[in-house]
């Protein structure tokens, strides 16, 4: 792993991997999307609207799992000071926020026609928000600040505190009343779902999870790019 | 999926969502790859042949 903390190394590894990583993605969201569209069957209760839950729940895993990402590589960076650690943080930003906005948004989508509204300030609903707000900020801060330097310890504090609410979120339909159903695939005892509905969901999870594998070597690729650019104008102003 | 049953416009509008929102994140993330990646080799090229 140590190996490839260079940036060098990265590129070459990277360059190397990214095809395979894309082919499996696009594989895996067609396989994923004529399971969840087609070969599912409608629920008993839910009837077509089920279906939401192949592209909502995936998008709600990633959003946490993106921003665990996130703060693991930000605490990474806070020991180590290694500046690929904070490339890799800021380059996840906005992947995981279009994932928790389309959580937020697709879980709208499927509470209008089986709660009856659009959104309710419950916990899990609010907590996923204050996620969302936390991805906006965090990106705020390395725009708000040209510098890197200056921009990265406020970043990784940011990152770091923020992680807090993922726990919150996870446990928030255990911890207080909540519209929102408790888990049912990752819960001590197995999965509470029909085998028949659980495959078109976990294969969607694992397409999503490469297609932010592919976005992040992508993302991470284009930072170090950005940093190399930043560093070559730098010297340009300083050697006229 | 029964097209024709109650709410299926929800489903639509849940995937066209999902994919107009990822479709512009890989994009967006490819063609700035794309992009930063033509800079710095415009710039080495300058670099090694002023």
């Amino acid at each position: 792993m140590q190996q490839f903390a260079n940036p060098a190394r990265f590129l070459a590894f990277s360059n190397a991997i990214l095809p395979w990583c894309w082919a499996i993605t696009i594989g895996l969201l067609a396989a994923g999307l004529v399971l969840s569209l087609y070969t599912a069957p409608a629920d008993y209760q839910q009837g077509e609207t089920v279906r939401i839950m192949f592209v909502h729940v995936p998008a709600a895993w990633m959003a946490l799992f993106v921003y665990t990402v996130m703060a693991l590589a930000s605490g990474v960076a806070f020991v180590f000071r290694h500046p690929l650690a904070d490339a890799a943080a800021k380059a996840a930003a906005p992947i995981g926020a279009c994932f928790c906005f389309l959580a937020l948004a697709t879980g709208s989508i499927w509470g209008k026609p089986m709660w009856g509204t659009w959104w309710v300030w419950d916990a899990r609903l609010t907590s996923m928000f204050v996620l969302f707000l936390l991805y906006l900020g965090y990106m705020a801060v390395w725009q708000a600040l040209e510098e890197p330097h200056r921009a990265a310890p406020i970043a990784r504090i940011v990152a770091i505190a923020g992680f807090i609410n993922i726990p919150i979120i996870k446990f928030s339909v255990d911890w207080w009343n909540s519209l929102h159903q408790p888990a049912s695939v990752f819960r001590m005892g197995g999965p509470t779902i029909h085998s028949s509905l659980l495959w078109p969901l976990l294969i969607m999870g694992l397409a999503y999870t490469f297609l932010f594998l592919s976005l992040h070597l992508q993302a991470i690729r284009a930072e170090i790019a950005e940093r190399k650019l930043r560093q070559a104008r730098l010297a340009d102003i300083g050697g006229h | 999926m029964d097209w024709s049953a109650p709410h299926s416009g929800f489903v639509l509008a849940s995937y066209a969502l999902s994919f107009v929102v990822l479709g512009g994140l890989i994009a967006f993330t490819v063609r700035r790859d794309r992009k930063l990646k033509r800079d710095v080799a415009k710039l080495e090229h300058k670099r090694h042949d002023p």
